[in-house]
């Protein structure tokens, strides 16, 4: 399998971040929903790893974003509808926006609340702002709505590409998979 | 008779003047310039709090060190770390248990000089009527009559049993506390 795309799939790179991304947002909502009904310490604990993935995912969305920048995607498949290949450009471009907006606005609030960002207790984060509870609530609401668009558009995306796998049998999810051994890709 | 009473007026005199003489300048500590800090550790990070009551009562001189002395007394209550659910927690019997335990209190015992304008001084710490040996550093930079103090010190929360329960768990938040103050100091 190779590193970079080519014309028709994900290479490794773009796979790997793909489906890394994956499993931390998936992890990020089971841990956020979870802290709610814990006892303030393990609250404190769960919240901590949920603070310091969402900060890998930071990271990651920015060098994933460079990735992207030097190696282009593959093309839709030849006959997409229009209005198909603009839902599509519009949900990528608001899966990207949504990956960095809503890390963001976590660490911001969480500077809000006059609690820093500490990544795994390794790197303590700058607060960019000051402790404000009116700023914090409104912070929380908005980390809240982006995670929930994030999960909505995500859910689209997976229905689109599972759409095109089995209605229109062609190569769109096949393509963000590890290749099975079948011979020679054109 | 007559002279025995002067005698003893005499000898109060005496003892009153003398104790005086001896004992370190006393200076008034300036509440408005003045801070008693405090920083811990949550999920890995730090954050700094304040308590905004405390009095200090300061006799301080660097050629007396055996007359010094610092007796500080801490409103338990006045904790603040800037964040109103922390500060309940903190306040809370958990922690701090400032109902049953008010005040907090400090005071030397032995002052070292540690060369310029450095030293350090042994002294006991009480928190939730736990007593425990603490020792602090400072500085003591006096001019135009006045002095700034500052200094600071670290204990482990948990020697003082401030955190119990589920909060004895270090992991979340640590063990390890610093005590960081700036006083000004006016005769």
């Amino acid at each position: 399998m190779q590193l970079k795309n080519t014309l028709t799939r994900y290479g490794a790179i773009a796979q790997l971040f793909h489906w890394l991304m994956v499993v931390l947002i998936i992890t990020q909502f089971v841990l956020a929903l979870r802290a709610e009904g814990l006892s303030p310490i393990k609250k404190i604990g769960v919240l901590g790893t949920h603070k310091s993935i969402g900060i890998t995912i930071l990271v990651l969305a920015l060098l994933r974003l460079t990735w992207r920048l030097f190696n282009p995607v593959p093309p839709q498949p030849s006959g997409t509808p229009r209005w198909q290949e603009l839902a599509a450009h519009v949900s990528h471009f608001l899966l990207y926006a949504l990956i960095f907006v809503t890390p963001v606005l976590g660490w911001l609030m969480s500077s809000a609340r006059a609690f820093s960002v500490s990544w795994f207790g390794l790197v303590t984060l700058p607060d960019f702002i000051e402790p404000n509870k009116a700023a914090f609530e409104r912070l929380r609401d908005w980390h809240e709505f982006m995670a929930w668009s994030l999960a909505t558009i995500a859910v689209l995306h997976l229905a689109a590409a599972l759409k095109h796998h089995f209605f229109d049998r062609d190569d769109v999810l096949r393509r963000m998979l590890p290749a099975r051994d079948r011979g020679p890709q054109s | 008779m007559r002279i025995h009473q002067q005698l003893r007026y005499f000898l109060i005199l005496v003892l009153v003047c003398g104790s005086v003489a001896l004992a370190a300048t006393k200076w008034t500590v300036q509440p408005k310039e003045s801070k008693l800090t405090f920083v811990g550790i949550q999920q890995g990070a730090e954050f700094t709090g304040v308590f905004e009551r405390f009095t200090a009562d300061i006799q301080f001189d660097p050629q007396d060190l055996a007359g010094s002395r610092f007796d500080v007394k801490i409103e338990t209550a006045s904790a603040k770390t800037r964040d109103d659910d922390r500060d309940s927690t903190l306040l809370s019997d958990d922690f701090f248990a400032v109902k049953q335990y008010p005040t907090a209190h400090y005071v030397t015992d032995r002052f070292t000089a540690k060369g310029g304008n450095k030293f350090s001084a042994t002294g006991k710490l009480t928190v939730r009527n736990v007593t425990r040996d603490v020792p602090i550093e400072f500085t003591f930079e006096s001019k135009n009559g006045s002095a700034w103090l500052k200094g600071g010190a670290q204990l482990k929360r948990l020697d003082f049993g401030v955190g119990q329960g589920e909060w004895k768990d270090t992991e979340q938040v640590g063990n390890d506390v610093k005590i960081n103050f700036v006083l000004l100091l006016k005769p």
